[in-house]
């Protein structure tokens, strides 16, 4: 085995314990939080008409009279052997809904990320190296993309699907899908639509306002203005040699994307009814469901470690300096 | 422009051009109108619903999906008819009653049928009460007459008696609430006291077997359950045509309500299982006009929501703020402060009615008119304030008690729920202008609900759901010991005179037979709520309910939920495809 080799696999030990510690602190942190929040899931059973007497028999049921320290111990126990527990709302164990749920908001957000890549970078390659009115309706455009919340970018299409009817206002379809994987696949992608478009426009619009700046700083590299000096068109000059310097910056948040995408989905998963972890996790908040929303946390660090890790990668190969200084 | 510029100049130009095409299609042209004809066998209808089921087993499952979706497919002895307020006989087809009026001799159907085909009988029915008197369940208070549970017997296998401890005057009223399940399915987890643990929502549909007009066919988490027709339900039409009507019943499952609406104007959806919002009934009464929707007014709702002051004797309140905070007068000042008119229009867009009480119009014989109320009058709401020495002292416009500390007090209430916060914000807007200071603060329910549970608040605005108008049935809210006597719950005794009166009252109410009397009975309780106004009403909403044209035999009703509550005979319009 060569040093390479060696240093390689003690990265990538490195970088699987670290994530291992993010999803732990982070669901630890999630757990003990919520549980520390005013009320707890029984409190539902007071809005539904039950009295004081019904809902202390079920908090002690639920093992929610025992202290934190005592719930957190138990609850970690169990965790290290990838046991989440039991979620208190819905009576199911946690990782069998996380196991319905994750697989839409991976599709979701990788779509997401495909579209925000495939729109914004793009649009930032043609922003940053050109003048004139286009470049200046897409930045406008960019920064409108980057104000709207994904709430409200989410009611709009929504609003545009109902009264245009060219997509489902929401739900996935995959119910009402007809027979074999093709019907399903179209399906699911017209479904797909509203909530990737919702869900990637800040996205799209970040990595276009990324993309421009360092492409523009690539542009004015000594290198390229020699290249340009030397007589390389313009089309080449920005594809070919300022592109590959450029993407550096876009790399580098991937990881942070990726992570923010969960969150972002939140919004966009409720208002157009798409069962992904967001929504699960916005309802188990909201019910106090402590080990679902740790869960979810756990889930949601997933997402973040696995994009970091991607985003490291993505560097690296950009970057032949870092592959040479790799720990 | 270079070559590149001039290929997306294209391009968008193009896509803008196609854009505005299709839009003007939709736009000018609407979505076609369901085609209003005759009810007919068959067909399916799409109901939005905002919340997860947690579980198919009513018994341990109390949130307002888990009954829905009991109501779809269980059966009770006997339904409270929503139209009418009226008992009337479902799996029990008459009953009997002794002069003492303890006992209830119930006649069951004959040949009637679970969804498994297996024979429904009096052994189900005495089974479903010892299910719900298990201490898994969450039925049992429900069932409990004076804190005891009913006695059960089945003389033969179409026949149950009923024996109350003590003399109930809603009598089998309170069996509307109450599922029968299919005993050949449950009893074993009811020996082994696993009875909680049945009928979770990773139970395999095929496993559940019930009585009512539907069967769970397929629940998919996240996006919809659907129902389909139960090949043994045993309700006919007078036609004598095997009911339901519909084949399917899809509620799919949408969290956002701004989603329902636009899913229900797109044609994508039949109904909401939930009331419409004030906010939303302009645009449905421009798409009823365009025959895209069908609109009813139901009526004025029976649940509403009502400011209290937490007169806990507890209550976080030092003497000087509890001289005032915690006086009959001060609630009486507030409800001369609020106009109510102005109320209506705020909060509901105008789709309500000024309320004084608890008791609103819907109440039907319970409602008293004319008891007493302190209507918007700014002069007599400062004329009390200075009785009780609160005064501008320093001239900035806020009252002072006379320790010099501003008259200012705290209303907590329900984040996302826009009437209660709307209200709110306007109740603290009239009474600044009486010189009484109000701080907002909006929560998330469940940490309201802890803040009421513990004590620590000085004023709530919230509310609850009616489940009968019968007030027998609200007992918990009338009695100082209820656990819903909001202001001051859970009185070891009577705290005031008045409410020792209620109480007397209200235990004389639920034991009197005499309906007239009843009535009688209620009116003084309403009578002295009103003089003492330990709770405020402003408004008690319309409710509104929006459906597809397609949708046939729908007698919506105030109560959730409005339309499904009759899903049996619920029918799609012939042509009435979507």
């Amino acid at each position: 085995m060569t040093t390479a080799h060696r240093r390689l696999i003690g990265y990538a030990v490195r970088r699987t314990a670290f994530a291992l510690v993010l999803v732990l602190l982070v669901s630890s942190a999630a757990l003990v939080l919520v549980d520390l929040a005013p009320g707890d899931v029984t409190a539902e059973l007071f809005a539904a008409g039950l009295g004081p007497e019904a809902i202390a028999r079920e908090r002690h049921r639920l093992g929610l009279d025992r202290p934190l320290a005592d719930q957190y111990v138990t609850w970690l126990g169990r965790a290290v052997r990838l046991d989440l527990g039991t979620s208190l709302r819905y009576q199911r164990p946690v990782r069998d809904l996380l196991g319905e749920r994750i697989g839409n908001t991976a599709l979701l957000g990788a779509c997401a990320l495909a579209v925000a890549t495939l729109v914004g970078l793009p649009l930032g390659v043609v922003t940053g190296s050109r003048r004139g009115w286009l470049p200046r309706a897409v930045r406008a455009a960019s920064l409108t993309a980057l104000s709207v919340p994904p709430l409200i970018s989410s009611l709009l299409l929504a609003l545009l699907a109902a009264r245009t009817g060219w997509f489902p206002v929401g739900g996935t379809g995959l119910a009402e899908a007809g027979p074999g994987a093709l019907a399903s696949a179209a399906t699911v992608a017209w479904h797909l639509t509203l909530p990737t478009l919702a869900l990637a426009l800040p996205f799209a619009a970040t990595i276009e306002r990324l993309q421009s700046d360092a492409t523009a700083a690539a542009l004015a590299e000594p290198h390229i203005q020699a290249a340009r000096a030397r007589g390389v068109g313009d089309g080449r000059l920005v594809w070919r040699h300022a592109l590959r310097p450029a993407l550096r910056s876009v790399a580098a948040i991937y990881g942070i994307i990726i992570g923010t995408l969960f969150s972002g989905s939140f919004a966009v998963e409720i208002v157009t009814a798409w069962p992904g972890l967001g929504r699960l996790m916005y309802d188990a908040l909201v019910s106090r469901d402590i080990y679902l929303v740790a869960g979810c946390a756990a889930a949601g660090s997933v997402f973040l470690a696995a994009g970091t890790l991607a985003s490291d990668v993505a560097l690296a190969a950009l970057d032949p300096r870092l592959r040479q200084d790799a720990p | 422009m270079t070559k590149t510029s001039k290929i997306a100049v294209t391009l968008v130009l193009a896509g803008a051009l196609v854009a505005a095409a299709l839009l003007a299609r939709h736009w000018v042209g609407g979505a076609p109108a369901g085609r209003a004809a005759g009810p007919s066998r068959g067909g399916e209808l799409v109901a939005t619903n905002r919340s997860e089921p947690t579980s198919f087993n009513r018994y341990t499952a109390v949130r307002s999906t888990d009954e829905l979706i009991s109501r779809l497919t269980q059966a009770r002895l006997v339904r409270i008819d929503r139209t009418t307020d009226a008992l009337e006989p479902r799996l029990a087809e008459r009953w009997t009653v002794s002069d003492d009026h303890l006992t209830y001799t119930l006649f069951l159907r004959q040949g009637v049928q679970f969804s498994d085909g297996v024979p429904f009988t009096s052994a189900d029915v005495v089974f479903s009460f010892q299910a719900a008197y298990d201490p898994s369940s969450q039925m049992a208070g429900e069932l409990d007459v004076a804190g005891q549970p009913l006695q059960v017997t089945a003389p033969d296998d179409h026949t149950v008696v009923l024996t109350f401890p003590s003399v109930y005057a809603p009598g089998l009223r309170m069996l509307d609430g109450l599922p029968i399940l299919p005993r050949h399915k449950l009893v074993a987890a009811l020996r082994e006291g696993r009875l909680g643990e049945m009928w979770g929502l990773a139970t395999p549909p095929a496993e559940l077997a019930g009585l009512g007009p539907f069967v769970l066919a397929e629940y998919t988490p996240g996006q919809r359950l659907v129902f389909t027709r139960n090949p043994h339900y045993w309700r006919r039409d007078a036609a004598g045509t095997p009911l339901p009507y519909l084949n399917r019943l899809v509620l799919a499952i949408v969290p956002d309500q701004n989603a329902e609406v636009l899913r229900l104007e797109a044609g994508q959806s039949d109904l909401m299982t939930s009331e419409t919002r004030p906010e939303d009934i302009a645009s449905f009464r421009d798409a009823a006009a365009a025959g895209r929707l069908q609109l009813v007014d139901v009526g004025v709702s029976r649940d509403t929501n009502l400011l209290w002051i937490n007169l806990r004797p507890d209550a976080k309140l030092s003497p000087a703020r509890r001289a005032w905070l915690q006086s009959e007068d001060f609630r009486k000042a507030i409800s001369y402060a609020v106009d109510r008119q102005q109320f209506v229009n705020t909060v509901y867009l105008g789709a309500a009615v000024p309320i004084y009480g608890p008791v609103t119009p819907s109440f039907g014989g319970w409602y008293v008119p004319g008891l007493p109320t302190y209507p918007y009058d700014p002069a007599r709401a400062r004329a009390l304030l200075a009785g009780l020495g609160l005064a501008d002292r320093n001239g900035d416009g806020v009252l002072e008690d006379r320790r010099g500390d501003p008259v200012r007090f705290s209303i907590l209430t329900q984040q996302g729920v826009d009437t209660r916060e709307r209200a709110a914000a306007v109740i603290q807007n009239q009474l600044r202008k009486v010189g009484v200071a109000v701080d907002v603060v909006s929560l998330d329910q469940l940490a309201l609900i802890q803040r009421f549970g513990t004590g620590d608040y000085e004023a709530m605005y919230f509310g609850v759901e009616t489940t009968d108008i019968d007030p027998a049935s609200n007992v918990a809210f009338w009695l100082s010991s209820g656990a819903f006597h909001f202001w001051n719950p859970g009185q070891p005794k009577p705290a005031t005179d008045w409410e020792a009166r209620i109480d007397e009252l209200m235990r004389r109410q639920v034991t009197t037979i005499d309906l007239a009397e009843r009535q009688q009975l209620f009116a003084e309780v309403q009578r002295i709520f009103a003089q003492h106004v330990p709770a405020l009403y402003f408004a008690a909403p319309e409710v509104y309910v929006a459906m597809s044209p397609r949708v046939a035999n729908a007698t919506p009703v105030p109560a959730r939920p409005q339309v499904l509550w009759n899903a049996d005979v619920l029918a799609v319009k012939e042509g009435g495809a979507r």
